[in-house]
This record gives structure tokens, C-alpha cells and sequence, in this order.
């Protein structure tokens, strides 16, 4: 490696509150990066991680936080003492960012081209025509098809991944020297992020650009960078070269979190791989669930003249059972129609066609005795875990209410049943006096599946609800599924776009496209040998912790 | 804070109106006409040698009940109304909202003024009037509130879990979409505050000789360029009070976790 393009030693920021102690946000961290390399910064939410980076361009979050102490040497150049004019000219200038929600980073009201050629005439004095044809090219670098058009396109014009594919174009138009991409493909679908990531690669081989990808995804970063830090609870734990830091980490939590990365193979897989799996429809006859041709329509936007501009379809003919005891996933990319098809189950959406059977009842034949058989006999967990909980009421209020309305135990046994089901989740008994706003995503997650528990219910469907959390408390909550699964007969309706996730969770898997499902069949079957086109482009798209099972085919993985 | 501070005072003031007040607020004396702030007449006497200061006491009783009484009626009514258009939606919602826009369609004060000349003049029409048509602030606020919370997962839930609509709609989305409506109840406390002094001013509202801050800046008018004592106190404390209120709906506001 040749001699770092930025050097960071011992950066250390606080937060100074005021009536308290200052409280230190970044403990002594220090941080080489060589010209073209790629480091990988790894750590859950509040591990500091994205604070570092903002830290680097002196973009604090608040007021009350500051650089205690610390160099950031960028050449030959101290960040920590620059003036405020002074890192004007290194903010997009020198170190360029892109960031997870492209849509709320691009002005909505100027066009993309614009927001390129901006950086251009900025930071390189181009004049407009010069910073118009170099914005052009840089568009069709980054991907655009038709760059010359879609110069004066709107951001609502693209989808996520051309979204985000104009910032990284925003980022590379000042010629920065450094790139940090904070989390740039988490709000992606896979193969969209797969695109990305391989474009960030390209981009670096052609311009000798320095990336700090910031990400929780251990598999993106074994697929894409040349160097791992790890950082914890605002210090920097671990840090070296990939290869080595992946099959020998030092550090407990490094361990940990490469542990539950998704992709690693569980206990409970394994023990699926080996025993074949179970036969459902052999032992038992009838299905719990059944849903046979299923339409979902959406009426499009009316016209002045109340007319219909025609209809969305989000689900088209889908058809699948569900036998009791089984763990089925439903994966698809966003609008796939996957959670439609969860809460037209659930009778939450009208069905425009088809019909659902569960446990012998169906839509079709008595839909008010159907929906009040779902109603006392399915739960639902969502994805994002505070939303699903009134924020005004607490745990134990919101778990009683249940119990009451369900009116399946007599009330004197209430309180004792919130404390079970408190226990099933593994949540202490305190938490029944706790609101939402007090307890972390994963507290939630687990209130927020209680709360199903407290139906006792047979069928139970989640809707990507690990999709929020943090890799190791989305593991722990996979183990909940199973334990309770175990313990309860549950069946379980498992919705996620994460792959990895599904694989390792589920016996059946369902994949969806454009609302059709496209194929199914048992876990084994569908990872290993897919049939359909669309299954395999998925598959292939999973970044995979083990950085020889290439993502990337044309990556210039190992830099000299 | 200080918006708190402001209201404790002035609600403790009127409940002990008949201790603190130094005078009685309508006995007349005519040998003490239109005296000038001293220290035994603190803020002066008036046409009819009454102690304006004692008047502006008990004056505060009377409008602290019209701010009150003139917010707590519309905020129920709108909150009902605005909870049912926005859960049910549809034909409700839209005759509800058509409504609304009726009312709207008229200036507020032409209409309250209107309602209280049918009804006659007097507090108790005042308040009816201020039901009938205050209650579309409340309700739009409300509406657009349950508009956005019925669809978040909680409610999805409750849905999924057979709650029944009552127990959806008024223990799970009213809850939470009211901090707004209480914010907003303390910024209207002021308007109510003020057109209750206007309507009172206009002779519609509180009779004489009760004292009450709108009559009071009335009666005083005659001699505002000689006795500018017997508006200026009455004048004042409406400032003083609705500023109290608007301060404490801000801070209300930051408690209750509304985002400005």
C-alpha cells in the first residue's frame, strides 16, 4: 500500500450536554486509507460509524458535539484545524459522500443534470456548456441510458436505483479523492444493490478513487472491499485486511456478528440438510391455509370526470397452501405484491378474485364467519417495530387489551398471562410498564410478536419483520421464530425480501414477481437448484460472506 | 414555563377574587369618579368611581370561563367529528367535510354574531355559538391526523386482532392524534378570549354591570384621552392572558411531542 491518502489518528468527539457530563462519541479512532483502496466500515446502529464519517468533513450533527481531540490528515492537510471556508473546497471537492436514501439527497425541484453540472461549475469552473457535456458524460458513466435526455429528468422521474446511481454522478462530478458511501444499498433491492456495487467497483478501477463503504451487511463488504474496521459502540475494535479479519477475527464481537450474518449456515439448517425434509402433504390431507387464484386490483387515480384511468394489479393469480406446522417464506423484490398477498390473506386488503380457505372456512363461502375465524386465530407481525405499537400505550396495557377483547380468559388471569407471554418473548417482566419510545428496535420487535402470541393463534404471518434490525438482533429474533414455532405448533408466514433470511428460516419458499408467483418449493430445492430465470438472477444477487463465492464477476478485487 | 406561570397566577387571582379584590367590583361611588393609579385606587376608578382594579379581577373570573368554555365544546364536538370522517371515510367523510365547508364559507365572527342575535344576547348563546361554529377547526385538524394514523401498522394490527371500530378509533388513533388539537386549543383559547371581549364590546355578549374586560375597554372609550386608566388595565390583562395561553400551548407543544 502506498503511503495513505487520508489519515486519521486518534479522532476522538463529544457530546456536551448541558447540566451533564460530556458524553464521548468517538473513542480514539484511528484509520489509514491508501489511494484506490476500499474499507469497508462495519458496526450495528449507534456503533458510530456514520458519525466518523461526518466527523471526516466536519458535518457534525449538532452544535453540542465536538472534536476533542484528534488529526485528520487528508494530504498533507489537518481537517481537525481547518477553517469553515477551508472545508468548502474539501467538502465535495476533495471527499465526495453519497448516502442511504437517495431520494431525500437529491433536490427534488432540479433536474439531475443540473444538480451535476452544479459540482462542475463549482469546484472545476467549467463554464455551462463545458459542465453540460462533462455532467452528460459522467451520466452515462454511472449508467444512464440515454444521458443526453435524461439530463433534464426530475429525481421522481427514476427509480431507487437510478436515484441513487445520479448521486453517486452528483458525488464523482466534483472529482473528489475519497468517496464515503454511507450504507448506499440498504434501501435497494438485491439485485439493484448487486448493479451498485458493481458500478462503485468499475468507478474505482477507472478514476484510482479511495471508498469508505459504510454498511452492516458483512457481505457486501467481503464482496467489495480490500480492507474491514469494525466499529463499536463508537470505538474502533478490529481493523485489517479482509481475507484474514473474516476467518480469523480477534475480537468477541466480530465473531458475533460474522456469526449471524444470514448467509452463514445455522445449527438448524444444517440439521435440515441432513434429516430430508419432512413430507406435509404425505401426513396430514388438508392445508391450513389455502389460497387459490388470487387477484388483488388497485383502482387508478380517477379523472375529473370520475372516470377510472384503469387499475394496478398487485397480486395476479397466486395460488399456494400452507399446511399447519409449516414455516413458508414469501421473498420478492419491493413491489412485488408480497405484502399485498399477506394482507389480502388476512383479509386486511380486499381480494378482487380468486378465494382464500383457512382451516375449512372460506372467503367465498361465509366471509363474515371467515373473518371472524381469522381474527381470533392469525396475528400479524409487522417490519417496522415502533410503528406497530400505539406509542401511547405500554406493553402490558397494549397485551391486556388483547386478552380482554379476545375474552378467552377470565379477567382475574390477565396480568398473569401478560407475564407469560412476556416470558415467551423473552422480554423481563418489567417491560409490561414500558412504552415503545423507551425500548430499542429489537424490545419492540419482541412486544410487537407477543402481542400476536396473545391471540394464541395457529397461523401467524410476518411481514419482513427483521427487515429494521441490526444483523445480530435480527439473528436473535429468528431464533424467537423458531423456539416459539417449536413450542406453540405455529404456522408461520414468512415475508421478506432478504434471501439469506429465508433460506435459513424457512421449509417452503414462495418467490414472487410483478405479482405472479414465480416459483415454489422447498427451501432446498428453490436455493439450490432454482428453476425459474427470475429465482436464480435473485439468487445470484446475495452477497455472500465468503469473498471467493464472487458477487461481482468483473471487480478488480485485489488491488497491487 | 413562564406561559404556566402566567395562567396558575391568573386562574389563583380568580378563585380568590373575593379576598384580593380590594373594593367591590359594582358598588358605585360618585365622589371618587375617574381618579388617576394611586396607591389606594391601584389601577384608578372609572365613570362611576367603581376600582378598576378590583373590576379587573373579577373581570378575570368571567373571562378565564369564556376562554375555557369557549374551547372545551368545539374541541369535543370537532374531535368526534374529525375522528369519524377520517376512520370511516367516504360518504361520511364527505358530507362531514362539505359541511365544514359550509360554515367555513362564512366569516366567523358575521356567523357567531348572527347565532347570538337569534338566540339573544348573553354568555349562554355565546357559548352555543362558539360550539356551533368552532368545532370545524378541530375537526379538520383531527380528520388529517386519523387520516395518516389509521393506516400505520398499529392500527393494522388492531384491525387484524378484531378490535372493534369504537375501540380502534377512540382507545388507539384518538390518543394519538390529539396533541395537535391540544396545542391548538390554547392558540384558540386567545381567539375565543378575544371575540368573547368583541361580542361583549358589541353589547351582545356579557351584560353591564358585571364586570368583564370587553365591556370594561367599552365603557371606558368615552374617556380614553382623560381617564386612559379605565381601557388600559382591562386591555392589558387580555394581552397578558393570551399571551399566558399562547405560551403555554408552545410548551405544551414540546411536551406532548408535536412537531412544529
Amino acid at each position: 500500500m502506498s503511503a495513505p491518502v487520508l489519515a486519521v489518528t486518534d479522532l476522538t468527539v463529544t457530546l456536551n450536554r448541558p447540566g451533564g457530563a460530556p458524553r464521548l462519541l468517538l473513542d480514539r479512532v484511528s484509520l489509514d486509507l491508501g489511494k484506490g483502496e476500499v474499507l469497508g466500515l462495519v458496526g450495528e446502529s449507534g456503533s458510530g460509524k456514520s458519525l466518523f464519517c461526518r466527523t471526516l468533513v466536519r458535518l457534525l450533527p449538532s452544535r453540542n458535539m465536538q472534536i476533542e481531540n484528534g488529526r485528520i490528515m487528508l494530504g498533507e492537510q489537518d481537517l481537525a484545524q481547518a477553517s469553515e471556508t477551508g472545508m468548502l473546497s474539501v467538502r465535495g471537492g476533495r471527499i465526495g459522500m453519497i448516502f442511504q436514501n437517495p431520494t431525500s439527497h437529491l433536490d427534488p425541484v432540479m433536474s439531475i443534470g443540473n444538480q451535476l453540472s452544479e459540482g462542475l461549475r463549482y469546484h472545476q469552473k467549467l463554464d455551462a456548456p463545458a459542465a453540460r457535456r462533462q455532467a452528460i458524460a459522467i451520466l452515462r458513466q454511472v449508467g444512464f441510458p440515454d444521458p443526453e435526455r435524461q439530463f433534464d429528468a426530475y429525481p421522481h422521474e427514476f427509480s431507487g436505483g437510478m436515484r441513487q446511481r445520479a448521486m453517486i454522478g452528483v458525488a464523482l462530478s466534483c472529482n473528489p479523492e475519497i468517496l464515503i458511501a454511507d450504507e448506499p444499498t440498504t434501501a435497494l433491492d438485491v439485485t439493484i444493490q448487486a448493479q451498485i456495487l458493481q458500478l462503485l467497483m468499475d468507478i474505482r478501477r477507472e478514476r484510482g478513487l479511495s471508498i469508505i463503504l459504510i454498511t452492516h451487511d458483512l457481505g457486501i463488504v467481503a464482496q467489495t472491499c480490500d480492507r474491514i474496521a469494525v466499529m463499536r459502540e463508537g470505538r474502533l475494535i478490529e481493523q485489517g485486511r479482509k481475507r484474514e479479519l473474516l476467518r480469523s477475527p480477534d475480537h468477541f464481537y466480530t465473531k458475533t456478528l460474522i456469526g449471524s450474518h444470514p448467509s452463514m449456515p445455522s445449527p438448524a439448517m444444517e440439521k435440515k440438510a441432513l434429516t430430508s425434509p419432512p413430507d406435509f402433504r404425505a401426513t396430514r390431507d388438508k392445508p391450513l391455509l389455502k389460497v387459490e387464484d388470487v387477484d388483488v386490483c388497485f383502482a387508478g387515480a380517477g379523472s375529473l370526470l370520475g372516470k377510472q384511468s384503469g387499475s394496478v394489479r398487485a397480486v395476479a393469480g397466486a395460488s399456494l397452501e400452507i399446511m399447519a406446522g409449516e414455516i413458508v417464506g414469501i421473498v420478492g423484490e419491493s413491489g412485488s405484491g408480497k405484502s399485498t398477498l399477506a394482507r389480502a390473506i388476512l383479509g386486511l386488503t380486499p381480494i378482487t378474485s380468486g378465494n382464500v380457505t383457512f382451516d375449512g372456512t372460506s372467503l367465498r363461502g361465509d366471509p363474515g364467519a371467515f373473518l371472524a375465524k381469522l381474527r381470533r386465530e392469525t396475528a400479524m407481525v409487522f417490519q417496522d417495530p415502533y410503528n406497530a405499537l400505539n406509542p401511547r400505550m405500554t406493553v402490558g396495557e397494549m397485551l391486556a387489551e388483547v386478552l380482554k377483547v379476545q375474552g378467552r380468559i377470565p379477567q382475574v388471569d390477565i396480568p398473569a398471562r401478560v407475564g407469560e407471554l412476556l416470558d415467551l418473548v423473552e422480554l423481563g417482566r418489567e417491560f409490561a410498564e414500558r412504552r415503545p419510545r423507551s425500548m430499542s428496535g429489537g424490545q419492540c420487535q419482541r412486544a410487537g410478536i407477543a402481542r400476536a402470541l396473545a391471540v394464541n393463534p395457529r397461523l401467524i404471518i410476518a411481514d419482513e419483520s427483521t427487515a429494521a434490525l441490526d444483523v445480530t438482533i435480527q439473528a436473535q429474533i429468528l431464533d424467537l421464530f423458531r423456539t416459539l414455532k417449536e413450542k406453540m405448533q405455529l404456522t408461520l408466514l414468512f415475508i421478506a425480501h432478504d434471501l439469506a433470511i429465508v433460506r435459513n428460516l424457512c421449509d417452503r419458499v414462495v418467490v414472487m414477481n410483478r405479482g405472479q408467483i414465480v416459483e415454489q418449493g422447498t427451501s432446498l430445492q428453490v436455493f439450490e437448484d432454482p428453476t425459474d430465470s427470475y429465482t436464480q438472477a435473485l439468487i445470484r444477487a446475495i452477497p455472500d460472506i465468503d469473498p471467493d463465492k464472487s458477487l461481482l464477476p468483473l471487480a478488480d478485487r485485489e488491488m497491487a | 414555563m413562564i406561559g404556566a406561570t402566567i395562567l396558575l397566577v391568573f386562574v389563583l387571582a380568580a378563585l380568590l377574587a373575593p379576598y384580593i379584590s380590594p373594593y367591590d367590583p359594582v358598588t358605585q361611588n360618585t365622589d371618587l369618579r375617574l381618579q388617576g393609579p394611586s396607591w389606594a385606587h391601584l389601577f384608578g376608578t372609572d365613570n362611576f368611581g367603581r376600582d378598576v382594579f378590583s373590576r379587573v379581577i373579577w373581570g378575570l373570573r368571567v373571562d378565564l370561563q369564556i376562554a375555557i368554555l369557549g374551547v372545551v365544546f368545539p374541541f369535543i364536538i370537532g374531535t368526534l367529528v374529525g375522528t369519524v370522517a377520517g376512520f370511516f371515510g367516504g360518504l361520511v367523510d364527505a358530507i362531514l367535510m362539505r359541511l365544514i365547508d359550509v360554515i367555513l364559507a362564512f366569516p366567523f365572527l358575521v356567523l357567531v354574531l348572527s347565532i347570538i342575535a337569534i338566540l339573544g344576547p348573553g354568555l349562554t348563546s355565546f357559548y352555543i355559538a362558539m360550539a356551533l361554529v368552532g368545532w370545524v377547526s378541530y375537526a379538520r385538524l383531527i380528520r388529517a391526523q386519523v387520516l395518516v394514523l389509521k393506516n400505520s401498522d398499529y392500527a393494522v394490527a388492531a384491525v387484524s386482532l378484531g378490535f372493534s371500530r369504537a375501540r380502534i378509533m377512540f382507545r388507539h388513533l384518538l390518543p394519538n392524534a390529539v396533541a395537535g388539537s391540544v396545542v391548538f386549543s390554547m392558540s384558540d383559547a386567545v381567539i375565543v378570549l378575544l371575540n368573547g371581549a368583541a361580542i361583549s364590546y358589541l353589547g351582545l355578549g356579557v351584560q353591564p354591570p358585571i364586570a368583564e374586560w370587553g365591556i370594561m375597554v367599552a365603557e371606558g372609550q368615552p374617556f380614553i384621552t382623560t381617564a386612559w386608566w379605565i381601557t388600559l388595565f382591562p386591555g392589558l390583562s387580555i394581552v397578558v392572558l393570551a399571551f399566558g395561553f399562547s405560551l403555554f400551548g408552545d410548551a405544551l407543544g414540546d411536551v406532548l411531542g408535536v412537531k412544529e
